[in-house]
C-alpha cells in the first residue's frame, strides 16, 4: 500500500485543494484593501502550473502522468496583477464584484476538490472491504 | 499559509472599514460644531489605509522572488485633517463665535461627501463580512475530509 500508487490522484487533488485555500487567502486580502490608495491585486496561479506539469511529460496515459508529476511541479505561485485597468484615480485596479465572483467561484472549485479527494477515498476503502 | 490567516485578514478588513465609519459619523455629528478645544471651528477628518505587511524587509523580497504568498489584510496609516478643502464662512454678527467682521466659520464638512463616504464604507464593510462567511465556510468543508 506504501509503495503502491493508489494515492497519486488524492496526491495532487490535495496540491490543488491547497492551492485553491491559498487563492482563497489572496482574494480575501484583495477585497480587505478595496480601498486602500496604490495597491495592486494579487492572485496565485496553479491550473497553468498543473497543465505543465501534465502536458511537458514524456508519460502518455493519466495514470503514469499524475503519478510522475512531482510535487515541486505542482506548487501555486503568486503574482501581483499590474495589467488589469484600475477604474480609479487612487490607482487602485481592485473590482470588488469581480473579486466576490472569483471567490465564489473559487470556493465551489475547493468543494468539488474534497469531494473528488473524499470520493479517492471511499473507492480505497470499499476495495479494502 | 495558515488555515486561518484569511479570518484575520477579514477582521482587518472589517476593523479598518468600521474605523472609517467611526470617522466619518464624528465628522457628520461636528458639521456645525463652530468652537473645538483650540478655539477655531472643527476640520473634517480623513482616514487613509494602507497595506499591512509585518514582514521584514529580508523576508518580503525573499517572498517576492520565491513567489510566496504573503499577504496580510489592511491598516489605518493615518487619520488626518482636511487642509485643502476651504471652510464655509457665514455672516451673523450675533453669533458668539463670530469673528470682529461677523462672520462665522463653520467646518468645510460636506454632508453630502460624508454620506456618499459612509456608503461606500458600509458596502466594503459588507463585502469583507462576505468573504468572512466564505473563508468559513471553506475552513468547515476542510474538516469534513474522509467521512
Amino acid at each position: 500500500m506504501i509503495n503502491s500508487n493508489a494515492f497519486d490522484y488524492i496526491d495532487v487533488l490535495d496540491k490543488a485543494a491547497d492551492a485553491s485555500y491559498l487563492r482563497h487567502e489572496a482574494i480575501t486580502n484583495n477585497i480587505a484593501n478595496a480601498t486602500t490608495p496604490n495597491y495592486k491585486r494579487q492572485d496565485v496561479s496553479f491550473e497553468s502550473e498543473l497543465e505543465r506539469a501534465l502536458t511537458n511529460t514524456r508519460y502518455t496515459s493519466m495514470d503514469e502522468k499524475v503519478s510522475n508529476a512531482t510535487t515541486d511541479d505542482l506548487s501555486a505561485r503568486t503574482y501581483t496583477d499590474y495589467d488589469s485597468v484600475s477604474y480609479r484615480l487612487d490607482g487602485n485596479n481592485v473590482d470588488i464584484e469581480t473579486e466576490n465572483v472569483m471567490m465564489v467561484k473559487n470556493q465551489i472549485k475547493y468543494n468539488a476538490l474534497l469531494t473528488s479527494i473524499n470520493e479517492e477515498f471511499s473507492n480505497l476503502k470499499s476495495v479494502m472491504k | 499559509m495558515g488555515m486561518f490567516t484569511s479570518f484575520d485578514i477579514n477582521a482587518s478588513g472589517l476593523t479598518a472599514q468600521r474605523y472609517r465609519m467611526d470617522i466619518i459619523s464624528e465628522n457628520v455629528a461636528n458639521a456645525n460644531t463652530t468652537r473645538t478645544e483650540d478655539g477655531t471651528a472643527y476640520r473634517r477628518k480623513i482616514v487613509t489605509f494602507a497595506e499591512k505587511d509585518s514582514q521584514t524587509p529580508f523576508s518580503k523580497v525573499l517572498n517576492t522572488a520565491t513567489d510566496n504568498y504573503s499577504g496580510k489584510g489592511v491598516k489605518v496609516s493615518s487619520v488626518s485633517e482636511d487642509t485643502t478643502t476651504d471652510v464655509n464662512k457665514v455672516y451673523d454678527p450675533s453669533h458668539p463665535d463670530a469673528d470682529e467682521d461677523g462672520y462665522v466659520t463653520y467646518p468645510n464638512v460636506n454632508i453630502i461627501t460624508e454620506m456618499t463616504n459612509l456608503i461606500d464604507a458600509s458596502r466594503a464593510y459588507e463585502a469583507n463580512a462576505t468573504a468572512f462567511g466564505t473563508s468559513k465556510a471553506i475552513a468547515m468543508k476542510g474538516l469534513e475530509m474522509a467521512p
